[in-house]
């Protein structure tokens, strides 16, 4: 496929560069219900390459879907190497090193389950939710969305890999509208497989529960108070030092993390780690998308800081080595991200749990000590503003008041606020219901002296 | 290209199908610091098939390889047959347009060099840079797209339009010791290369701000009377009120529906609210939407009573209204949904001095950095604010974050100048995954006769 672009390029980049290419291909099925009644099916065949060239010292980039069916010919390789090339004589120099071919780990990447379920088992799937959700005054969207890809990814060093995925999303958002309060709950499962119907009901259960505790809305607390944030929730929290771990922010030299590896910078119970390995989720993958192989990285060991993530081009400005997290999609050029996050004590618990572990009980457990405090699950603004200093103020669009260790009701027309490198340093404890949300894993917590405020 | 889609849709044994189909070239060049960090050049093409059979749902394909057209619509037929439906969907009729329309591509961006687009963009960035030492960091984006475009339906729609865009963003940031604040510059275009090439001083602008924002204090907490110049005016009316009037939320959901009757009160009686999509020359105006209804000017809001919404054909006939044009798709990946194009706060009377001049002690906030409304919440961050005080213009402030209550805060717009403007910005808003679709915004100067500024929380 890509190898007659790569052997192309090879003949024309000058000065000892080389180059890399990526070709995915995408096969997607999708299911919308619409306000509790089937509404649409669709698929989505999508092809597409991404080359980049080290022409004279300088990195170029090129991107197409105009790859017809079947090989890269000459006739669409020819122009996007001329592009590639154009890119690269007004880049920048780096000494970009493509990586050479090594051995790659053995992962599951392909659930032949996933990938022949009909479209009628697809429907099964969301009437199966849709019947369990219906509620008196409430209305519900369920929408699925099956995944087979390839991807094939090689370097003029000799590098490669090609591997097959499937991935199957579920999701469902419970509408409420009474008078003007407006409530949305909802979840989502995704993995390699199709989910298992203990794993549908866990969805079920979550936003029912999470339905009932909101029916009652109740006057907000007000001061530094015990909040525990639920593994949605967390997002605020979580996003300022994901931010501060990537290689970019630290060769940009904007990462407060930038300087303070070996330091304990934050509570011991604090673990992080990057793992693209985790059995049956759809970030994982033997290799990145510039041909190095896949393992698990450690972030933050008991509240230590060990290391951060590059791909190539952030690892040669740092003068390290990749970490394996570069990510390219079809058009512009590779970017560090993280696969599967895993948050906790523990970083082995994942391995044994179920994919989706159904939050009976709100809050892990956490609770029970909260004489006055917060359960949040929803934030709005998350993202906005000066991110990575580590401050956040945030309204909330799902929360509970907690009171002598139970949910009183909803709280409407509050914010939390607070700095996340301060209130990490004493977490209160980390709850029982670990669990996915999209590609990270994490279980409830609990921090104290959150600044909450009545608007 | 238009024979090829005619022969498909006649091989359809759909009751309705339509194709779409597009090819577009952009670039973009990115430059932080002084550092280029990449220029790019991509062409992308694919199309999209929706069929409709009596008693069933949507069935669609999208697709990258056009090789695949004629199999994608017998897909897409096979697709809709699968979904079998107890209430059938209906789409109001819409009488079949055939038009060619192409757009003044203003000095076509694909015949100028990469290297073209560096040099104005660098410019562009050094005008930020030159500002004073304390700029630290700058990001300046050049972007560019030319796309084809053609639609044909099995009732015989025919169009083909070329529609160019170009858009520039930039972001300053000014450092004093541990103190960091940002100046952000955007403008976006349905124009070309000639559009885009005296725009220095908006980012020199964008510098000098984030550089006195230094010197500025935050903003106190609390309750005032709050003036939105036009630009943040328009982003409220957009987030906290638009997404609310697109029939998709209301059509089959009796509880918005009730919440969304027509005749309800939104406001006082300054306040009228529309969105225009054949306005002239702007991002989100387009000749025709992505189910070829001709677009047109739709009132929402007329004397502060609820009086319209914006449809695709199928959320208007389900409603019994009338199609406003404003089924929109992002690319060839997607379904048209009902989305926003020009969205705008009609103007009043008199100038932002006759807003201010009777207010003791409040806030006027300028500018956006973002905004999030969540159901009937919203959070908006001021890129900048002043002071008002004694019925004049005060001091500099920052942090102004305002959020509220939308049904509360639109009843408490008590007072609207006569001095509209739309904002020719970048970015896009994003809905159901489709993002960045281009819209504009405009509004004149908007009082607030209080609302919460601040989020600054007691530690």
């Amino acid at each position: 496929m890509i190898d007659g672009l790569l052997e192309l390029a090879r003949h024309r980049v000058e000065g000892g560069g080389g180059a890399d290419a990526l070709e995915r291909r995408v096969e997607r099925t999708s299911v919308a219900f619409e306000w509790g009644r089937l509404k649409a099916a669709g698929v989505t065949e999508e092809a597409g390459v991404n080359l980049r060239v080290l022409h004279r010292g300088r990195v170029g980039i090129a991107g197409t879907t105009n790859v017809g069916v079947g090989e890269v010919g000459a006739l669409h390789a020819a122009p996007l190497l001329e592009r590639a090339l154009a890119s690269a004589e007004l880049g920048e120099e780096i000494a970009l090193v493509f990586p050479a071919p090594s051995k790659l780990p053995r992962l599951a990447t392909h659930s032949a389950r996933a990938a022949e379920a009909s479209l009628a088992r697809l429907i099964e799937i969301g009437r199966f939710l849709l019947e369990r959700l219906a509620r008196e005054g409430c209305q519900v969207n369920v929408a699925i969305e099956r995944e087979v890809a390839e991807t094939r990814v090689a370097n003029t060093a000799g590098a490669q890999g090609t591997y097959r995925s499937t991935g199957v999303a579920v999701s469902a958002d419970l509408w409420r509208i009474a008078g003007d309060d407006v409530l949305a709950i909802g979840d989502a499962l995704e993995g390699c497989d199709l989910p298992a119907d203990d794993a549908l009901d866990g969805v079920v259960r979550s936003i029912t529960t999470r339905l009932d505790h909101a029916l009652r809305i109740v006057a907000p607390p007000e001061g530094a108070l015990p909040v525990v944030f639920t593994p949605a929730g967390l997002s605020a929290v979580l996003l300022p030092i994901t931010q501060g771990l990537s290689g970019k922010a630290v060769v940009q030299g904007i990462s407060p993390l930038g300087n303070r590896v070996g330091e304990q910078v934050f509570h011991a119970g604090l673990s992080l780690t990057d793992d693209p390995l985790a059995p049956g989720r759809t970030a994982s993958r033997p290799l990145d998308d510039e041909c190095v192989p896949s393992r698990v990285t450690c972030l933050v060991q008991g509240g230590v800081v060990q290391r951060f993530v590059y791909d190539l081009e952030t690892a040669a400005r740092a003068k390290t080595e990749s970490t394996g997290h570069g990510q390219r999609g079809i058009f512009g050029k590779p970017v560090p991200a993280y696969t599967n996050l895993v948050l906790g004590g523990d970083p082995d618990s994942r391995r044994a749990g179920a994919q989706h572990a159904a939050p009976l009980q709100l809050g892990g457990g956490l609770l029970r000590d909260i004489t006055d405090g917060l359960l949040v699950d929803e934030l709005i603004g998350v993202g906005q503003g000066n991110v990575i200093a580590g401050g956040f103020s945030h309204p909330v669009a799902l929360a509970y008041r907690v009171e002598r260790g139970e949910i009183t009701g909803r709280v409407k027309d509050a914010a939390v606020a607070g700095n996340v490198y301060d209130l990490l340093k004493r977490i209160g404890g980390f709850g029982s219901d670990a669990r996915w949300t999209g590609s990270r894993y994490a279980p409830s917590v609990l921090l104290e002296g959150v600044a909450v405020a009545r608007r | 290209m238009i024979d090829r889609l005619t022969a498909a849709l006649q091989g359809s044994r759909a009751d309705f199908t339509e194709i779409r189909v597009e090819t577009s070239w952009s670039s973009a060049v990115t430059v932080r610091g002084r550092r280029l960090e990449s220029a790019t050049a991509s062409e992308d093409q694919g199309g999209f098939v929706r069929a409709l059979n009596r008693g069933c749902g949507w069935g669609t394909a999208s697709f990258t390889s056009l090789d695949q057209l004629e199999a994608m619509v017998v897909r897409a037929d096979e697709l809709s047959r699968a979904v079998r439906l107890e209430r059938p969907i209906r789409l109001a009729p819409v009488p079949p347009q055939q038009a060619e329309a192409m757009l003044d591509l203003d000095g076509d961006v694909r015949g100028v060099p990469l290297a073209e687009k560096k040099r104005l963009i660098e410019a562009y960035n050094g005008a930020m840079l030159a500002v004073s030492d304390r700029i630290v960091d700058t990001l300046a984006t050049y972007r560019d797209e030319v796309s084809e475009y053609w639609y044909a339906n099995s009732e015989g729609a025919v169009l083909h339009e070329l529609r160019p865009e170009v858009t520039l963003s930039g972001t300053a940031v000014a450092r004093r010791d541990g103190t960091i604040e940002k100046g952000l510059e955007s403008i976006g275009l349905r124009r070309g290369w000639n559009a885009v090439q005296d725009e220095a001083a908006g980012f020199r602008a964008a510098a000098e701000r984030a550089v006195r924002l230094l010197e500025a204090p935050s903003v106190p907490g609390g309750a005032y009377p709050v003036v939105l110049d036009p630009e943040l005016a328009g982003v409220f009316i957009h987030e906290a009120f638009g997404h609310l009037s697109e029939a998709d939320f209301v059509y089959e959901n009796p509880q918005a529906r009730e919440m969304m009757t027509l005749g309800r009160r939104f406001g006082k009686k300054v306040l009228n609210v529309g969105d225009n999509g054949a306005a002239p020359g702007l991002r989100g105006t387009l000749p025709f939407d992505d189910e070829g209804t001709p677009t047109q000017d739709s009132a929402l809001i007329r004397e502060g009573l609820l009086v319209g919404r914006l449809h695709s054909r199928e959320t208007a006939a389900a409603m019994s209204e009338r199609p406003t044009g404003n089924a929109r798709a992002i690319s060839f990946r997607h379904p048209p949904i009902v989305r926003m194009t020009n969205t705008y706060i009609a103007n009043g009377r008199g100038t932002f001095e006759d807003l201010i001049k009777d207010i003791k002690l409040g806030v006027y906030a300028c500018s956006a950095f973002g905004g999030q409304t969540l159901l009937e919440n919203f959070s908006f961050t001021a890129a900048y604010g002043h002071m008002i005080r004694d019925g004049a213009m005060a001091e500099l402030v920052k942090d102004v974050v305002l959020a509220g209550n939308l049904f509360q805060t639109l009843d408490r717009i008590d007072h609207i100048a006569g001095d509209f403007r739309w904002n020719q910005m970048g970015g896009g808003c994003g809905k159901g995954g489709q993002y960045p679709l281009p819209v504009t915004e405009g509004a004149p100067h908007v009082r607030i006769e209080e609302a919460l500024i601040g989020g600054d929380v007691p530690a």
